[in-house]
């Protein structure tokens, strides 16, 4: 009967829309949260909530490293560690000078207080609560990027070791630096935070309030940031780096911003943690706290705002509460069974050996947490699957306004030498595409041209030789940059986002155009909204001039897409970042000849529209149909150019194509 | 005793924790050479394998510091012991992969790293839950047989940890260089899906490195029991670092980089604590570690691992 009521009141509040429901789960929660010290007046529950909302930051803030930009740091808690021995140090009775006049006006502003313990007067910091939180974000975001600088170019596993060793070195140094820190006695008389004059003493109820205010605001914080630009960035740099670099992404920088955020959200918790239990020892901030932050990501989702929370949540109760409870029924069922074993087990000790087995198991059924990061999307409907292959290119294209006709060279590369170890993949290459033409690279496999492409867009460095775009030189020039001047491009190998959707592939070949930074992401102000909504509608103009193909798909993820469907994703990707050229390597590849020849109009009618294109291409019924020149590369050398008519003729080609004989046969004829 | 004689002394025991070190970077070498992965769990399995070799010599009435063997039995004896040990951890290597590590091949992502930290946490909590937070004290059955070079001072402990070792490694090269399996794990190392094609049964040769690696670090637990006299659940973390630092300095992948590393680490952390303070020693290698993965990623003798692209 009751499941039935249940049931019958579930039943309109499951035909809301997800946006309301969750509205209303939330309004429900924040309620509850609000009067839970009230409601269930129990200091000692009330304090391990408290605690719950100190781990849940920590969470919160690893979950922006790990979730959102997929660095794996396994020393986050020494972010933790320099923003509690930040409060400790400056409140607690450990470092005090001797006064002096220099001190006056810092006690005015009341930083600083003059004591006496018998003999000179000595200073005793007296840092506020309330400063100290958001300068300890400060902090611990400086330190971030001191950290970070060196290392965030490591390779992602070993990032995950060096943070490890940054993790064991920061309570080291806490431990050695005794007249600072107090070494491993730690720190005591850590002042507890005021607020109109009084002191939160020893009450839990205060620190329950501040604790979940920073919860709400850190979550808020999270979500912003995640459905911005800044967001996007992050988690294109997760899903590929070397993809994202080449649409515009800073990846240096935007993994720097991650770890600085981070490591603020870290520093800000460590204040509020040594605040509540006025004592900072180096043990408080080892690798076994590391672990267990890692471990709330793990079970709660890696990405998932929610989800962290959740799991920082149930860890928490799972160590105040129910291990306690659960290792009483084990004594009490080991006492009726006779099974002295049982009445050993204590749970609450093993909380580490548990926390071993959810990384273990999650890892194993569960690899997306509690609360997965991206919702599964509904399948599509017959109507909307069903794609005829159009034919006269694009049409619709009015819609991206039109390109500036350029005169002149759009792209020079002259000389070009790459090497990699003892072979030459590109020797003095010289290549130029007139700006409005339509070149098409050809050659054997092996002969140069994807490391060509790679050259021009900065992936592959160049051991000489010079790249001129537009008149500027691209040699020397980070990919990011690069397509910031116009240069966009595809991948042989398709490289896209696969956990994003299709919406969110394409507006981050827009990062590049965008100013969003961190603060406009958070605050949301009203040009920060006009721009992601330009964004947005520019995305779906382009993912919509491939009509029925991309267009009802665009929030699914990329993951799902057949392969003809990834390549459209991945020219609308660069297409986006309203390029002056665009180099297609391979679109075709994989495609039938219908919609080989869909594809190529589709280029064409780009074409039409001033977009200049450099192409590789082995279908030479594409090549003719497209390009106004061919460039012929074999084994890193050009050995021919011109009209698509003449290269094929042209007996060195059928060489490098078909062997010397066919070379030779064709001599003879 | 004189500088030199402090320096010879240093390098005496740098040496032997060199040895041990290196038996333990081959473990995460060979994994790491053909999975590209961290295998932390191989932190806990070097300290597992101290507490195998303790009890096996326990079990055979080796107990504390009062008895005192020499001749066969002395031999017999510890060969029993690291039979078991070895066996011990390289089963239970194995194990860890076929069960917990194999259905995870092909996702991307941490989540295979993440895996083996959990791993490793499981072990290092069922060793504290089971045996305790105390130190637990290693037999040292050897004679008091010790030579003066100088003021410094080699004992027999030092020499057989060294011919132990120098016999595991020559053992493990010769394996690698020229037998079958051998060459199938170095054309796995550089291209998994070509020996796959080629007729090499991957996940056998991944068995194979999980056996062997795992063994190697029972090994330098037993070893790390016999140098210390004493074990806890607690010395897995510190010799794994150092002997990861080491596999990277050696270049990871590489089998002889792993043994130089060792040494040279062994010897870094023996001066060094005679130099600075041991309190920053770990400060010390640990900064090596970014040095070298920042400037020369590929290490001293250069990186094996597969050809990604």
């Amino acid at each position: 009967m009751v499941s039935l009521a249940a049931a019958r009141l579930a039943r309109p509040f499951m035909a809301l829309p997800f946006a309301r429901r969750k509205q209303i789960g939330v309004g429900l929660l924040t309620l509850f949260i609000l009067l839970f010290p009230v409601l269930h007046d129990n200091d000692a529950d009330i304090d391990s909530m408290a605690n719950a909302s100190a781990y849940a930051t920590l969470a919160l803030g690893l979950n922006i490293v790990v979730g959102f930009a997929g660095l794996l740091d396994l020393g986050y808690a020494a972010f933790f560690a320099i923003g509690a021995y930040y409060y400790g140090i400056f409140t607690a009775f450990q470092v005090m000078p001797p006064w002096t006049s220099f001190w006056d006006p810092l006690a005015f502003v009341g930083l600083v207080e003059k004591i006496n313990q018998g003999g000179p007067d000595l200073v005793h910091f007296t840092l506020s609560f309330w400063i100290a939180l958001p300068t300890a974000a400060v902090v611990a975001a400086f330190f971030g990027v001191l950290f970070g600088a060196p290392t965030l170019r490591l390779r992602g596993d070993y990032l995950a070791i060096v943070t490890l060793g940054f993790g064991e070195i920061v309570p080291i140094v806490a431990r050695n630096m005794d007249k600072v820190t107090n070494g491993a006695a730690g720190l005591n008389g850590v002042q507890a935070p005021r607020l109109f004059g009084t002191s939160f003493g020893v009450s839990a109820t205060p620190y329950y309030y501040v604790g979940m205010a920073m919860v709400a605001l850190l979550i808020f914080v999270s979500i912003r940031l995640r459905d911005s630009r800044i967001g996007r960035a992050w988690m294109s740099i997760r899903e590929d780096e070397v993809a994202a670099s080449a649409m515009g992404v800073n990846v240096m920088r935007f993994k720097l911003l991650a770890f600085a955020i981070g490591a603020a959200f870290a520093g800000m918790t460590g204040v509020f943690f040594v605040a509540k239990l006025q004592t900072a020892t180096p043990e408080m901030f080892g690798f076994p706290v590391s672990t267990m932050i890692l471990v709330m990501v793990v079970l709660g989702g890696m990405g998932s705002v929610w989800g962290v929370v959740l799991g920082a949540a149930i860890l928490q109760l799972l160590q105040s509460w129910f291990l306690q409870d659960l290792t009483q029924w084990i004594h009490a069922l080991g006492e009726l069974t006779g099974i002295g074993a049982l009445g050993r087990v204590d749970l609450v000790e093993s909380i580490e050996l548990i926390f071993g087995i959810i990384l273990v198991v999650m890892m194993l059924f569960r690899r997306e947490g509690l609360i997965p990061a991206t919702r599964k999307t509904a399948a599509l409907s017959l109507d909307a699957q069903h794609a005829v292959v159009r034919r006269g290119g694009f049409t619709g294209l009015e819609a991206l306004g039109t390109q500036d006709r350029e005169t002149g060279n759009a792209l020079d590369v002259r000389g070009v030498i790459v090497r990699f170890g003892g072979l030459t993949a590109l020797n003095k290459v010289d290549i130029t595409v007139p700006a409005g033409g339509v070149v098409a690279v050809i050659g054997p496999n092996g002969s140069g041209k994807s490391t060509l492409f790679n050259v021009i867009t900065g992936l592959t460095p160049a051991d000489g030789g010079s790249i001129k775009f537009h008149g500027r030189e691209l040699i020397g020039l980070a990919p990011h940059d690069i397509l910031k001047v116009g240069v966009a491009r595809t991948f042989q190998n398709i490289r896209l986002f696969p956990n994003l959707t299709v919406l969110e592939n394409v507006l981050v070949g827009q990062h590049a155009r965008l100013r969003t930074g961190p603060f406009g992401a958070v605050l949301r102000l009203a040009w920060v909204r006009a721009e992601e909504a330009r964004a947005r509608d520019w995305a779906l103009n382009i993912i919509a001039l491939f009509g029925n193909r991309l267009t009802p798909r665009a929030n699914q993820m990329v993951s799902a897409l057949s392969y003809a469907n990834r390549r459209r994703v991945e020219i609308a990707r660069a297409l986006a970042s309203q390029p002056k050229i665009l180099l297609l390597d391979e679109p075709t590849a994989g495609m039938n000849p219908a919609e080989t020849l869909e594809l190529a109009e589709q280029i064409k009618s780009l074409n039409n529209l001033g977009l200049t294109i450099l192409l590789i291409e082995h279908k030479l019924d594409v090549v003719t149909r497209l390009a106004d020149t061919v460039i012929v590369l074999d084994h890193g050398d050009k050995i021919t150019e011109g009209r698509p008519e003449e290269v094929r003729r042209n007996e060195e080609v059928l060489r490098a194509y078909l062997g010397r004989a066919a070379g030779e046969a064709a001599n003879a004829a | 005793m004189t500088a030199t004689d402090l320096l010879v002394q240093q390098a005496i025991n740098g040496l032997s924790l060199g040895a041990m070190y290196a038996l333990l970077a081959l473990g995460f070498t060979l994994v790491y050479g053909i999975l590209e992965l961290i295998n932390f769990s191989h932190f806990n399995i070097f300290m597992v394998g101290s507490f195998v070799a303790l009890m096996a010599l326990e079990a055979m009435g080796v107990v504390g510091q009062q008895t005192v063997m020499s001749g066969f039995p002395l031999v017999g004896v510890l060969f029993v012991a690291f039979l078991a040990t070895t066996m011990f951890t390289g089963t239970l290597g194995v194990l860890i992969y076929r069960f917990l590590l194999r259905p995870l091949r092909g996702v991307k992502g941490p989540a295979a790293m993440i895996t083996t930290i959990g791993v490793s946490y499981i072990l290092f909590n069922i060793v504290l839950l089971t045996i305790g937070a105390d130190a637990k004290n290693f037999p040292n059955p050897l004679p008091p047989i010790q030579w003066a070079i100088g003021g410094a001072v080699l004992r027999l402990r030092e020499v057989l940890i060294w011919v132990i070792a120098l016999l595991l490694m020559g053992g493990l090269t010769y394996f690698v260089q020229y037998t079958r399996l051998g060459k199938a794990m170095r054309a796995t190392a550089q291209d998994p899906e070509a020996a796959r094609m080629m007729g090499v049964e991957v996940d056998r040769v991944i068995m194979t490195a999980f056996f062997l690696g795992s063994a190697l670090a029972g090994a330098g637990g037993m070893i790390f029991g016999l140098y210390y006299n004493f074990t806890s659940f607690i010395v897995g973390f510190n010799a794994g670092l150092r002997a990861f630092t080491a596999a990277v300095l050696g270049g990871i992948g590489n089998v002889p980089g792993a043994m130089l590393g060792g040494v040279i680490i062994g010897l870094i952390e023996a001066v060094s604590g005679q130099m600075i303070a041991t309190g920053w020693t770990d400060v010390i290698i640990f900064s090596i570690l970014v040095l070298v993965l920042v400037f020369r990623p590929s290490g001293l003798l250069g990186r094996v691992a597969p050809n990604k692209s």
